[in-house]
């Protein structure tokens, strides 16, 4: 570390053009961001062509801006209408959107705010500090560790399953299957098609996400649209309450940490970091089954995890070359056009463009906060407004959020379908977390399995014998067996 | 004035009219905005060429080029979009190789003859490319390594039935090796895998592993062109080595089938100069791009033995029907 090169670098983000390219970013990260089916991906990626002329500080600095915008953008359409902008916030809904309902929505995202600025600045450090020695952990991830981490994550389905577990195994098994709709990833044979181009790769995230979680409101929604109902919400502040930080700090840090992590595995994004954080704040809690109704610390470590995915993310993308994400996959291209190509390489003819990305990003962090809690008021607003203009607008909203995402009509088709799966899901008491968590997971576990046994040649021992695998793997028994047991106790001290 | 020649000169008014009309319509061809299609989402390597190109493209039109991303069955989507788009002109897809691996597999009710092609934009070889410190340091000594040790080397590649595994294919099937194919999802994860030494080999392109390479972490041994790529002029071709293997992806500008020449010529012209324009071609400088214009109707031609030669290959693979 050269701390001499990092106030230089922080020196040419701060008095120069590229302050004003950050604060852009950050705004326009927010608003894409907050509208279902823009990601951070899409809005990265359109904006590169237009990078090109310019200095990479001021390139670097806007779509770093863009990135951690939109991300905790992410977060306030799901706190709100309960429809994650970016799937980076899907686990935020859980706790964010009952939040909201009980006119608490400004609370929920002024956590959101704080904890994603802890989280990315956190994820910012640790990139400036640790990223050669960070990646060289992160390359010995092969197929096998990554079967482990998803099949880890899975663990967790019981936990987030509410009432009755074997409620929540058969929305897992749903959501599962789903998940392998598509081409084979090993073989390439469509499955589950019916000869529909539109489904060879599946149904797609977004649409299926905006159609389980925001039309199911919808239409629950409609059944009491005639009475007038407004839920009152009070902001006086901009920054969580002193209870509200005390609560969750420990969430925020270990989530901070872990997101990082996550993030400089290559394959694992920001959406599984969030649920990784959520699922060890609820393990750690006193009151776990209070999870899911609207408990701060869920908001608090969803958002940290995923704000710390951004630097982690960058990790492998700036000390090897090999994107952390689909973001970092955009921005190692607005790297290259300009003629760096990062990696170790990077590392010794630039390193002062190294130090101007490590300060852009810890200042994006700084300037998303500053934003985002200024802005915490007017977002809030929203939730304030009467429902019966409320659920159409957020219909409308969602018609076009599942277009967009692929300028599909068939997309809309895809998540209307799944919006009336949803509301029966709900009408049935089937929780719609286990589906979301296997649908973001089920794919990495199922390619990553098959292709740890190709190269094992068939042998399943390869699972056990590599140890990063085995003790993930152990620590999902664990998690599964641990999680069993609390949820029968809690039934028996109920019944 | 009789009727009869009443009639004839109306006719023949009207036909001047129409041809009149048709003459103005293609003479200020484009009036309005294009679309551009790509089948491949926004971001990765297609769509960013197809961005910088109408970018370059727009101010010899004189008309805003608008690039759509419309993507989804491993291309199939995209490409079925840019064929029944109407055959005005309006509407322009960057075609990619996909177009000759999706009809072997019996996916897809189309194939590149729904085309007219504008022109190629690049093409870009494979390189089979292996870690630094692995025991063979030429294609003949990993094909001896490969002969000694028959399905023990992992190539891993972009995906089942993607333009990386077929050329792992031809490799394989072309030096009479046995080897294990392991797909990835696309190049990125492939090469992160080769540096974390979990795989062997990799057949991508040579700008793909550039980096690695340039940091000594990966070494090519090969590449599948008839010429050497100009980032890597000491990497030798198959040829050089005695492998008669010639081998990548490429991208193309097409129409839909049908659309009238004097529109195809307007938009081959207009593109062409933005494919050499300095900002594009400092772009492609950049990013490795092996530019490779070609007209439209010769590479038309060289589609036609291409699209059987991959047929056989997929076969052989397993991956046709």
């Amino acid at each position: 570390m050269n701390f001499e090169l990092l106030l230089q670098g922080f020196a040419n983000i701060l008095f120069g053009k590229a302050l004003i390219m950050v604060f852009l970013g950050v705004i326009g990260g927010i608003l894409v961001g907050s509208l279902p089916g823009l990601t951070a991906t899409m809005g990265i990626a359109l904006l590169v062509p237009f990078t090109f002329g310019l200095p990479i500080n001021e390139s670097m600095g806007m779509l770093l801006g863009i990135f951690s915008g939109a991300i905790f953008g992410g977060s306030i359409s799901a706190i709100l209408i309960r429809t994650p902008g970016t799937p980076a916030a899907a686990a935020t809904l859980l706790d964010g959107y009952p939040m909201a309902k009980r006119g608490e929505a400004g609370r929920a995202l002024s956590m959101s705010v704080f904890a994603s600025f802890i989280g990315g600045f956190t994820g910012a450090l640790i990139m400036s500090f640790l990223a050669p020695q960070i990646s060289k952990v992160a390359l010995k991830f092969g197929a096998a560790e990554y079967f482990a981490l998803a099949f880890f994550g899975l663990s967790i389905i019981i936990s987030v399953s509410g009432n009755s577990i074997i409620k929540g195994i058969i929305a897992g098994l749903f959501g599962l299957l789903i998940s392998t709709i598509g081409f084979d990833p090993i073989s390439g044979f469509p499955r589950f098609t019916f000869g529909q181009m539109d489904l060879f790769e599946g149904p797609a995230f977004i649409p299926t996400l905006i159609g389980l979680f925001a039309f199911s409101e919808v239409f629950k929604g409609v059944e009491t649209i005639v009475e007038k109902q407004q839920v009152v919400s009070k902001l006086t502040r901009f920054l969580p309450e002193w209870k509200d930080i005390k609560a969750s700090w420990i969430d925020i840090l270990k989530s901070s940490i872990l997101g990082t992590f996550i993030g400089s595995i290559p394959g694992a994004g920001s959406d599984i970091a969030a649920f990784v954080g959520y699922s060890e704040a609820k393990r750690r809690s006193k009151t776990p089954e209070k999870f899911g109704t609207g408990m701060i610390e869920g908001v608090a470590a969803a958002e940290s995890a995923n704000n710390a995915c951004t630097g982690g993310a960058m990790i492998p993308m700036l000390s090897l070359g090999v994107p952390g994400d689909a973001v970092t996959a955009v921005l190692l291209g607005a790297f290259v056009i300009q003629g760096l190509q990062p990696g170790p390489l990077l590392y010794r003819d630039h390193i002062d463009v190294v130090y101007n990305v490590f300060a852009a990003m810890m200042i994006a962090n700084i300037v998303m906060f500053i934003v985002g809690a200024l802005g915490v008021r007017i977002f809030a607003k929203v939730i304030t407004i009467n429902r019966n203009i409320l659920i159409p607008a957020i219909f409308v909203l969602s018609v076009v959020g599942s277009f967009s995402m692929r300028n599909s009509m068939f997309d809309v088709g895809v998540a209307l379908f799944f919006g009336v799966v949803g509301y029966f899901l709900n009408r049935f008491n089937f929780p719609a977390s286990p589906i979301l968590l296997a649908l973001i997971l089920g794919p990495m576990a199922e390619s990553n399995l098959r292709r740890a046994l190709v190269i094992s040649d068939g042998s399943p021992l390869v699972l056990v014998t590599r140890p990063i695998s085995v003790a993930l793997l152990v620590l999902g028994v664990l998690s599964l067996v641990s999680s069993i047991i609390k949820q029968r106790k809690s039934q028996k001290a109920s019944v | 004035m009789n009727k009869r020649v009443f009639l004839l000169f109306a006719v023949a008014v009207l036909s001047v009219g129409t041809l009149l009309a048709n003459g103005q319509q293609e003479a200020s061809f484009p009036q309005k905005d294009l679309t551009a299609i790509c089948p491949w989402s926004a971001g990765g390597g297609t769509d960013t060429i197809l961005r910088a190109l109408a970018k370059e493209t727009e101010p010899f039109l004189g008309q805003g080029i608008t690039v759509t991303n419309k993507t989804g069955g491993g291309g199939a989507v995209g490409h079925g979009a840019g064929i029944s788009a109407d055959a005005d002109g309006y509407t322009v897809t960057m075609v990619t190789f996909e177009i000759l691996s999706l009809p072997p597999q019996g996916l897809v009710p189309f194939t590149y003859a729904d085309y007219d092609f504008l022109m190629r934009v690049n093409m870009d070889p494979a390189a089979l490319t292996v870690p630094a410190d692995a025991p063979y340091n030429t294609v003949e000594e990993f094909v001896d390594y490969a002969k000694a040790h028959p399905g023990e080397i992992n190539v891993g590649h972009s995906g089942p039935g993607s333009v990386w595994q077929i050329a792992g294919g031809v490799l394989a099937q072309k030096a009479g090796i046995e080897v294990k194919f392991v797909p990835y999802d696309g190049a990125a994860p492939a090469v992160s895998a080769l540096v974390g030494q979990h795989i062997e080999a990799v057949t991508v392109s040579p700008a793909e592993v550039q980096g690695q390479v340039e940091a000594g972490t990966l070494k090519i041994l090969g590449v599948m062109s008839s010429e050497r790529v100009e980032i890597f002029p000491d990497v030798p071709t198959m040829q050089e080595e005695g492998l008669d293997v010639v081998f990548g992806t490429w991208r193309a500008l097409a129409v839909p089938k049908g659309t009238p020449e004097s529109v195809q010529n307007t938009l081959s012209v207009a593109f062409k100069a933005g494919m050499n324009s300095t900002n594009f071609r400092e772009f492609a400088k950049n990013t490795g791009l092996g530019l490779a214009y070609m007209p439209g109707q010769d590479f038309e031609a060289e589609l036609s033995t291409a699209s059987t030669d991959v047929n056989q290959v997929m076969k052989n693979l397993g991956l046709a029907k």
